[in-house]
């Protein structure tokens, strides 16, 4: 047997938000139940894209979220069998990893069940012992909902499940407009277009509730919906009530705080539990701002990280940047996505809020807009850089990277730096890369301060 | 068939003099194919002279797969699907990330070094999230020229799809028609409709012959005819495209060896052309391309716009029923199917096996190839993927890759009966 | 006694192999050179014919293979190395169903069935990730001579993680570890264990099969075979030669076109036909001048496709 070597080789800076090991109880209590729901009797729906688990709660689901699934085993650096099942089944490595790790979850999923029944046999390149790990246990969908903004590939995503099982299982698809602007009146939540966009997802959010009844042959819950949009708008607001008091300096939280927040905004149910755990992470928050507890030792540095998040790297990547001394304090993936914009949703009516807020996918944007709400950001947490995940799998987010990086330079008079990394597979990760231009990228910001310049984006 | 320089002016002349008898009607022929030939290679040419013959009209680059030239057309504008122009990238690597697909690079590329300088406007219709991207860069670096982005309904079988398809064309017509400042007709849509129904129908029969066994043009010129479709006002492709086929026929010479090369069908490439080296590279291998899923090939003419009746509606449909005649992964749709498509295609054609070219970085493509690898081995097709690259073509390892297929296929033919 | 050869004219090395009509090896060589040399060719065919004392008039065929397999002069014809590996490596150990060949620069996966000819491959000759050149760099890297790399990969316990796929960003990766003082057993094997995923990997495209043969100039590192083996959960094969199975499998070749028209790896001058069965009526159907009715047999005839430029 062989041990992984601990790779302590700095002192460890980063000082994370303790509520959220809260939340990473809650998660993992999720999946658990997740896993147990056909024994349960449940119906399972497997679905990608924007949050559409109120809907599937009032209908009476249990569901999955695909990426999600796919970013806790690369949180947890299991995301192995499910990818090497994926290679086995015929997906190339290049291809997005998220869609790629959760395909091969469904693979193993079917040999699972065919192993079962006795009709399979074991002949895969993932061993048996893998099959009892975290990658196999996802229960078969009854159905599939497609809820992709932005990335065509988050929209064929669903499509190719539905054929890897066999085109048996029925499936449901929303469709975004993508925010391009063509008309002169387009801004960010204005204009013709938002609101015709608007419409027309509200619109197929009744079909789908719709079709939900037919397939769970019950009437759907509007009032429960209600209910746990309720719970949701509240713990969104705490959250961006969290996210503003990050601005101060020193910031008593970082953006891989926020993080390991995703899980719960993102799919956790609609319930008191849920704004319990922002209110507490929203109070963690204050207590450090009244104690001056920062949520990096000695602060020197505020930056941005633009991009998805690199989930294999997460403990790895808060400690890196501390050592440095550099708080990462804002990001497209945690300020512009996640129900950020909580102000929409009218719980008496919240199916156009909830529309809107599956418009407002960061990688529906085009530039402008995204220029727009980066640099607004920028100023609003006076950062000194920005951070480019440079995403090898991940097309979606890294194509107005270059132009962002301009735009702050010329804009802000802020530099950017760009590292290679990738959503869910670690072999896309290299290191030495963030750690010479970070190293380069700081230094820099150092020159210029001892030349008496002001380095925030926020200079008057 | 190692050796023949298939490519070269002199060399086709040659073989049309060993065909045909009457040596003006031969120079016209040789003229008409390399004319198509040139405005494949070389679009500027063509639309600067097009330019010259209809001053004041727009000339507008658009992007893949799904938009509709017929609208253009009927607009009085010249509608050219923009090529990549397989020049190296060089300051387009500024622009987008070096893991967007070659053909996205490029045309970054070609807006970041001013060879997007032809086109008046841009216009695409399709989803595909790295042509959004190089849109979104074109956008920025041309500030000044328009991009009109009008995204088709993907997902295939919605009830309310169709409805959402004709408005979006009729959102394309009223952009034209600011673009251009009058008003697009009926009539002059149906006149688009018919002319480019008409140049498609030529296109397709090469298609068709090529399939039932008698190729008139290799697929370099194939793809040449294919491309310059793209480019060119449908009725002036049309007649170049005739005067270039009135001297050739299909007729094989008996004096012409048997060709046992393993039958092949090129599948993939959705939305730019693979590249000419690789196309020889094939054939020189032991295999010859008898049919093929290309965007610059069958996908291109695969579908007529019905004439008669509201036109803009016929539009709509014509963009629905495409999917149906070759499913593209880039659309959801549940009862259309590539997989089962690609099976029915070698059957027809008689494919001995199927070659995937998969450009680097294609997710639609590298999404889907692996329900197409279990449809071909379950119906025990020899099969090969080749990942294409935008540069650095490592024409040995295609050719090793080639070969090993035709060694394996060629062990397998059935026996004379 | 008919003697067939075979050249393998790879891009770092050059083999040659002697056979006679049994299929036997009566003599081998293989040459280390620069990229493509046909001076090390000539050399490797010039030792193998020596050391079976034959005569270039002696031999009843020739065939050769390899990146360089057009430039054989006496050949008188060619196959691809994955037809020619498979077929050595098959002969060589007998029911093999998966042949992992890593050579120098590249690595081949080969599926083969009962006959031990190909039914599938995939090829990365592309990267050095998981080709012989990884093994290489990781020598220098650690400053150990590379016929020593695998005992001392097999002496080592913890996994270092050495996970970029690129064997120049790995090449930083292995030094950093170096300056963190960590011991070479482990950084051997560690990268030994990286390798192992990636050839997994390779294979996961074409399938897992056993037997498992693994062939190759790398097929000599007992760690290489260790840690694949691992990876692959199942015993892993290296054959007495690993290293010349592609000139083996083009000897063999050699002979058995030699032999009649009958020949195993099918005749190129064979007629075909094809038969159309299904509806001439699904979607996308375009045949020239089809009525739609269902076809019988359609005779091709020996003419397919005849190019009228």
């Amino acid at each position: 047997m062989t041990q992984t070597a601990e790779r302590n080789v700095f002192a460890d800076r980063s000082n994370r938000l303790t509520v959220t090991r809260a939340g990473g109880q809650l998660v993992a209590d999720y999946w658990d139940n997740l896993f147990a729901a056909r024994e349960q009797g449940k119906q399972i729906v497997w679905y990608n894209g924007g949050a559409l688990n109120p809907i599937f709660q009032a209908a009476g689901l249990a569901w999955c979220h695909g990426e999600a699934f796919a970013a806790r085993l690369a949180a947890q650096r299991l995301e192995g069998p499910a990818q090497l099942a994926g290679a086995e089944y015929g997906y190339n490595a290049e291809l997005c990893s998220y869609s790629r790790t959760h395909l091969g979850c469904s693979v193993l999923t079917l040999q699972g069940a065919s192993l079962e029944s006795g009709e399979g046999e074991h002949t895969g390149v993932v061993g048996m012992q893998d099959r009892r790990e975290l990658a196999s246990r996802l229960p078969s969908p009854d159905f599939f909902v497609n809820n992709y903004a932005g990335c065509s590939t988050g929209q064929q995503w669903d499509g190719i499940s539905y054929r890897v099982f066999g085109k048996q299982l029925p499936i449901f698809n929303i469709s975004h407009p993508f925010l391009w602007g063509n008309k002169p009146d387009a801004g960010y939540l204005t204009g013709e277009e938002w609101e015709e966009a608007s419409n027309f997802v509200e619109g197929q959010l009744h079909e789908l509730i719709a079709w939900l009844e037919e397939q769970t042959g019950r009437p759907f819950g509007w009032d429960d919906l209600s209910q746990s949009m309720e719970y949701i708008k509240r713990a969104a607001e705490l959250r961006r009530e969290g996210l503003d008091l990050c601005k101060a300096k020193p910031a008593p939280a970082t953006f891989w705080d926020w993080i390991a927040c995703v899980a719960p905004i993102n799919f956790l149910p609609g319930a008191q539990a849920l704004v319990d755990y922002f209110a507490g992470v929203r109070d963690e928050i204050r207590e450090r701002l009244d104690a001056g507890v920062s949520g990096v030792e000695g602060e020197k540095y505020r930056l941005y990280f633009d991009g998805i998040m690199n989930w294999n790297k997460l403990g790895f990547l808060s400690r890196k940047f501390a050592e440095h001394g550099a708080a990462v304090l804002a990001g497209r993936y945690i300020h512009n996505a996640f129900w950020q914009e909580p102000h929409l949703i009218d719980v008496e009516n919240p199916l156009r809020g909830m529309a809107q807020h599956y418009l407002l996918c960061p990688t529906n944007h085009g530039t402008r807009t995204l220029d727009y709400l980066t640099m607004r950001d920028c100023r609003e947490y006076d950062v000194d850089g920005i951070v480019f995940h440079s995403t090898r799998t991940c097309r979606a987010f890294t194509g107005p990277q270059r132009l962002l990086a301009r735009s702050a330079q010329n804009t802000l008079g802020i530099p950017s730096i760009f590292f290679e990394g990738d959503v869910a597979d670690a072999s896309f990760y290299k290191e030495e890369i963030l750690e010479s231009r970070l190293a380069a990228m700081l230094e820099q910001i150092d020159v210029r301060r001892q030349r008496g310049e002001y380095t925030g984006a926020a200079r008057p | 068939m190692q050796g023949w320089p298939v490519t070269s002016a002199p060399f086709v002349i040659l073989h049309l003099l060993q065909l045909s008898s009457s040596s003006r009607r031969l120079f016209n022929v040789a003229t008409a194919l390399e004319k198509l030939t040139t405005v494949a290679r070389d679009p500027r040419g063509y639309v600067e002279d097009w330019r010259a013959r209809h001053p004041g009209r727009l000339v507008l680059g658009v992007l893949p797969m799904n938009f509709p030239r017929e609208l253009a057309l009927a607009a009085g504008t010249l509608p050219v699907v923009v090529q990549d122009d397989q020049k190296p990238v060089t300051e387009g690597r500024s622009l987008l990330a070096e893991f967007y697909c070659g053909y996205t690079r490029n045309l970054a590329d070609q807006a970041a070094t001013g060879r997007f300088g032809l086109y008046d406007a841009v216009l695409m219709a399709d989803h595909c999230i790295q042509l959004i991207g190089a849109a979104d860069v074109v956008r920025a670096i041309l500030p000044d020229t328009p991009v009109f982005f009008g995204m088709l309904n993907s997902s295939m079988n919605d009830s309310w799809g169709p409805a959402r398809v004709v408005a979006m064309m009729g959102e394309f017509r009223t952009e034209l028609e600011r673009l251009t400042g009058e008003p697009v007709t009926n009539q002059a849509l149906g006149a688009a409709i018919a002319a480019h129904n008409r140049d498609r129908r030529m296109v397709r029969r090469l298609f068709d012959d090529r399939a039932a066994g008698s190729a008139v043009l290799s697929p370099v010129r194939l793809q040449d005819v294919v491309t310059s479709a793209m480019i060119m006002d449908p009725a002036e492709h049309a007649g170049l495209l005739a005067e270039a086929l009135a001297g050739a026929t299909a007729a094989p010479p008996a004096t012409a060896p048997p060709d046992h090369r393993v039958r092949v069908h090129l599948s993939g490439h959705l939305c730019h052309a693979p590249r000419r080296e690789l196309l020889e590279a094939i054939e020189a291998s032991g295999a010859v391309i008898v049919d093929d899923d290309l965007y610059h090939g069958r996908r291109h003419v695969s579908t007529d716009v019905e004439e008669g009746g509201d036109p803009l509606e016929a539009v709509a449909r014509w963009y629905q029923q495409r999917n149906v005649n070759i499913p593209c992964p880039t659309r959801v749709q549940q009862d259309a199917d590539w997989d089962s498509w690609l099976l029915d295609a070698v059957r027809r054609s008689g494919a001995e096996a199927v070659i995937h070219l998969v450009p680097k970085f294609c997710e639609p493509h590298m999404l889907y190839y692996p329900e197409l690898r279990k449809a071909l081995d379950e119906a025990g097709i020899p099969h090969l993927q080749i990942e294409t690259e935008h540069e650095g073509i490592p024409l040995e390892s295609f050719r090793t890759r080639i070969e090993a297929l035709v060694e394996r296929v060629r062990r397998t033919r059935a026996v004379p009966a | 006694m008919k003697h067939y050869l075979g050249v393998d004219l790879g891009s770092t090395t050059s083999k040659a192999v002697v056979v006679d009509d049994t299929g036997t090896i009566e003599a081998s060589s293989i040459v280390q050179m620069g990229a493509v040399s046909r001076a090390g060719m000539q050399r490797a065919v010039d030792e193998a014919l020596a050391e079976a004392g034959l005569r270039p008039g002696d031999l009843s065929g020739t065939v050769s293979t390899g990146y360089g397999r057009r430039l054989v002069p006496l050949a008188q014809r060619s196959f691809t190395e994955i037809t020619c590996h498979a077929r050595g490596t098959s002969a060589m150990v007998p029911g093999a169903r998966l042949v992992i060949d890593i050579g120098g620069q590249d690595s081949k996966a080969i599926t083969v069935d009962a006959d031990g000819l190909v039914e599938d491959f995939a090829m990365n000759d592309r990267c050095a990730s998981g080709t012989g050149r990884f093994y290489e760099v990781l020598a220098r890297a650690i400053e150990c001579d590379i016929g020593e790399l695998g005992t001392l990969a097999l002496r080592g316990s913890t996994d270092l993680e050495v996970s970029s796929m690129c064997a120049t960003f790995a090449e930083t990766e292995i030094i950093s570890l170096l300056a963190q003082d960590l011991a070479i057993e482990d950084i051997a094997a560690s990268v030994h264990r990286a390798i192992a995923a990636r050839t997994l990997a390779l294979v996961a495209q074409v399938g897992k099969r056993a037997p498992v043969v693994l062939t190759g100039g790398v097929a000599r590192n007992p760690a290489a075979r260790h840690f694949l083996s691992v990876a692959l959960d199942h015993e892993v094969t290296v054959p007495e030669h690993p290293q010349i199975t592609g000139a083996y499998g083009a000897a063999l070749l050699a002979s058995t076109h030699a032999s009649g028209p009958a020949a195993a790896e099918g005749d190129a001058d064979r007629p075909s036909q094809v038969s159309h069965t299904g509806p001439h009526t699904g979607p996308g159907h375009s045949c020239a001048e089809c009525d739609g009715r269902p076809s019988a047999i359609v005779e091709l005839g020996p003419v397919i496709g005849v190019r009228n430029w």
